[in-house]
């Protein structure tokens, strides 16, 4: 287990160096540059070339990538163009209410759709199943805008329990903190509930009538136990799998939940960047993404062998 | 099970129509009675600046907030005429040719140094290599000296009565900086450390993306006279602190201000202006933002033939334009001066009858009569601003009635600003511009660059020298001049006098904006 796991974590350099490529080409090859936005529209085309010439954007691509690569290998992913401040530093104090919604929504997918599916495939012959069906595909459809506007306009503003926008940094009292996220994370939330009890009950039904859950209840098994110990735990490997990547999905998510609730997170910041062609935070911001994706599908792999002792990953 | 259905759905229904509901009563501003002291001031604004250096951005973003941290030695009042801010006095010689600028006693920096006149010669001298303004001064200014602590002397190089205007031009200013920042800064943009004014509030704080904190400044040295509007005149920091919010959403904007989490939004879609009237305890705040045009490349074919500009002015129906575009007419004003009307000292209404010529028959005789020859005429525009790409569809749409071929092209702001930057990529483009305080900061004309579409006009700049050395009288009759080069050249079609419009609490007492919102002399009620 730990040589996969280092040779794993080995793995992850190619990627990352691929990925960083791609972003470098993507952002230097489109049009417009920072020199251009800071300058604005009156500036003179002698001013924007001194500028370009001062931000070393004058250097052929190659040159530039080899420079913000030999930074990065020593863990330095340079400076804003705008803010001057260091990007691991700004992207350390975006991550935290990104991190933040994101935790908060992954408890609620985990804390609804888990126990809901269980529930739903022990209710399996009563009306409940076919509502529950209607019901996740709705929570599937609904587009996260809409609902969050909808949420915002009903228990924001007519009704007002929770706050129409903002952040509030844990440091700053954990109720605050959870005060802010309640609705933008049950938003982010939704659509992840609705994946996983889905997926989470097919699997599971697909396990009900297998010859070993047979055999369990012709052994006297209480159903209760059936339904935990067998068909449970059996579904919980694909399920995992979708859980890993609907981590993965929620980072994206974030970007538009973000915006409608005024959170300073990674993915405004990835907007503004991008906006004003900020080159170091752009990369910056992608690579620390990348790396959080692999590092998730890197946990995802481990987490089949605990949940299930035949996967051996050294033999 | 009936009974958990029928309640998700009632949920739901509640929220639906409490969500939809649009309450109907009208906006009542509240008395304004003593002024009160403290309290959190929260501003949502729409975007982020890209630097608090007011010096070196002409951004509105930037000015918006840096007014209330820096100030210059003159600014402009409520009429937008230049009188002196941490200026005491000045004088100006027989020969129009020195100005002696007496500093005000007492000056306080924010970080507690006082004001000298070395400071004032510092930040004037990087006025003078880092702002559009300052740049356009410094072809006159001579030389900068301080001659004591209290006194600087700017000596020039031949008589330009625009000095004082630009001295006080809100836009690029010429503010006020300790000089080892100046020196420090050199024309770089300044850095957050580098923040130091003397204005009635101090930059404390940005957390990029999310929000820029300004505390009030407990040493500021306010004039003693009364409030004159504008920029200048007697301050008084009621407020402990504004927060200014980077908010994306106008809707989220509204709810905030419905909710008390901003006591004041920027930039409001003019859609959603009655929405703002409708709301209790909100008031809508307008404000002069300027103009938009349509501005044509004169550096080759088909518009560096003044026949196809002609035929260009015939065939577009402003009117139409600026109704489709802007809709209520609270908004837009159809005027062709190259000022604004509020810009009282500024503005002329002398020749500009041209203003509407639409013609349909007029523009197909023009240009069957021009060289143009059917190549197809590529408008670019940025689709940050959908008022821009309105106005470019209704242009094409009246362009092709008169026999012109059009393309539109649209790109987000940074590929745009490249793309305007080169003659080869467009033939027209669309945008707005800001108000301006002098003929020669007139971006759209004033230099042969892309900003004017490359406008190369002996006429205009005879204008502009003269303008440098009239006085008042003879100002108005260049004016004149202007506005009738303006419709005799045509090197770009004015749309339309345009206002942007703001929100805030009836809780803001003694508010006034001027140019956007200011928010010294301001308090809130609770």
């Amino acid at each position: 287990m730990l040589g996969y796991t280092i040779r794993r974590c080995l793995s992850v350099i190619p990627v990352m160096f691929v990925v960083s490529i791609i972003v470098f080409l993507l952002v230097h090859l489109t049009p417009g540059n920072p020199a251009h936005i800071i300058l604005g529209e009156d500036a003179s085309p002698e001013a924007v070339a001194q500028l370009e010439e001062q931000l070393g954007l004058n250097d052929p691509w190659y040159i530039q990538f080899f420079d913000w690569l030999k930074q990065v290998v020593t863990g330095d992913l340079g400076t804003s163009v705008f803010s001057a401040q260091p990007v691991t530093e700004l992207i350390f104090s975006n991550f935290g209410p990104t991190f933040s919604l994101m935790i908060l929504s992954l408890l609620f997918i985990l804390v609804i759709s888990i126990p809901l599916a269980i529930l739903i495939v022990s209710l399996r012959k009563t009306i409940l199943d076919p509502l529950f069906t209607s019901a996740s595909l709705l929570g599937v459809s609904v587009p996260e805008f809409w609902l969050a506007i909808l949420l915002v306009l009903g228990l924001g503003v007519s009704i007002p329990i929770f706050p129409v926008a903002g952040y509030m940094p844990i440091a700053e009292g954990f109720g605050s903190w959870l005060y802010h996220l309640l609705l933008p994370a049950f938003v982010l939330a939704i659509l992840e509930i609705g994946i996983i009890a889905r997926m989470l009950r097919d699997s599971m039904l697909d396990s009900v009538n297998q010859d070993y859950t047979k055999t369990a209840r012709a052994k006297g098994v209480r159903e209760r136990d059936v339904l935990m110990k067998h068909v449970f735990a059996n579904a919980l490997i694909p399920t995992t799998t979708v859980l890993g990547a609907t981590v993965a999905g929620l980072l994206g998510g974030t970007v538009i939940i973000e915006t409608l609730f005024t959170i300073p997170g990674i993915g405004q910041l990835l907007i503004d960047s991008i906006h004003r062609r900020d080159y170091p935070v752009i990369q910056g911001v992608v690579l620390f993404i990348a790396a959080i994706y692999v590092l998730v599908n890197l946990i995802v792999d481990l987490l089949y062998a605990f949940l299930d002792p035949r996967i051996r990953y050294d033999e | 099970m009936k009974k958990l259905a029928l309640i998700l759905f009632g949920l739901l229904g509640a929220i639906a129509l409490f969500g939809c509901s649009n309450n109907s009563s009208s906006s009542s501003a509240g008395g304004s009675g003593e002024p009160v002291e403290g309290g959190d001031l929260n501003v949502a604004m729409g975007s982020e600046p890209d630097t608090l250096d007011w010096m070196y951005s002409g951004e509105s973003a930037t000015r918006k907030i840096g007014w209330h941290i820096y100030e210059g030695l003159f600014a402009l009042d409520k009429e937008y005429q230049a009188r002196p801010l941490l200026a005491e006095d000045y004088t100006v010689s027989d020969d129009k040719k020195t100005y002696t600028i007496t500093l005000r006693d007492g000056l306080k920096f924010h970080n507690g140094q006082d004001v000298t006149a070395n400071d004032a010669k510092a930040s004037l001298d990087r006025w003078t290599k880092v702002s559009s303004v300052g740049k356009i001064a410094s072809s006159h200014i001579n030389s900068i000296e301080a001659t004591d602590d209290k006194t600087l002397v700017i000596t020039l190089k031949d008589v330009y009565t625009s000095l004082l205007t630009d001295l006080a031009a809100p836009k690029a200013s010429a503010i006020i900086i300790p000089s080892d920042v100046a020196e420090a800064a050199g024309e770089q943009p300044l850095t957050n450390e580098q923040f130091i004014g003397t204005g009635p509030f101090q930059f404390e704080s940005w957390k990029s993306g999310n929000e820029i904190v300004l505390s009030k400044f407990a040493d500021y040295k306010s004039r003693d006279e009364e409030d004159w509007g504008g920029l200048t005149g007697k301050k008084t920091a009621y407020l402990d602190s504004i927060h200014f919010k980077v908010v994306k959403d106008p809707q989220v904007m509204l709810n905030g201000l419905k909710t008390d989490l901003y006591d004041y939004v920027q930039s409001i879609p003019l859609d959603l202006y009655e929405v703002v009237t409708s709301t209790p305890n909100v008031e809508a705040v307008t404000s002069s933002n300027g103009y938009s045009v349509i501005t044509p490349d004169k550096s080759e074919a088909p518009f560096d033939d003044l026949k196809v500009r002609q035929a260009l002015h015939a065939a577009l129906d402003k009117e139409a334009m600026a109704k489709a575009t802007y809709g209520n007419d609270d908004f837009y004003e159809l005027d062709g001066a190259l000022f604004t009307p509020d810009q009282t000292a500024l503005y002329s209404d002398e020749n500009i009858d041209n203003f509407a010529a639409f013609d349909e028959e007029e523009a197909k005789k023009l240009l069957e009569e021009s060289s143009y020859d059917g190549q197809p005429v590529k408008i670019i525009f940025s689709n940050d601003n959908a008022d821009y790409a309105k106005i470019a569809e209704i242009a094409e749409q009246q362009l092709e009635a008169v026999g012109f071929t059009v393309e539109l092209e649209s790109y987000e702001w940074a590929t745009y600003l490249e793309k305007w930057g080169d003659a080869k990529n467009w033939d027209m483009v669309v945008v707005g511009w800001s108000p301006f305080f002098s003929p020669n900061q007139a971006g759209m004309v004033s230099r042969e660059n892309n900003s004017s579409g490359w406008y190369h006009s002996d006429r205009w700049q005879e204008l502009l020298a003269q303008w440098g050395t009239a006085d008042e009288g003879e100002q108005q009759q260049i004016l004149a001049e202007l506005n009738k080069t303006l419709y005799e050249e045509l090197p770009f079609e004015k749309v339309t006098n345009i206002s942007a419009l703001d929100a805030r609490t009836t809780d803001l007492q003694g508010f006034d904006e001027w140019y956007g919102p200011r928010f010294w002399n301001t308090w809130k009620t609770k």
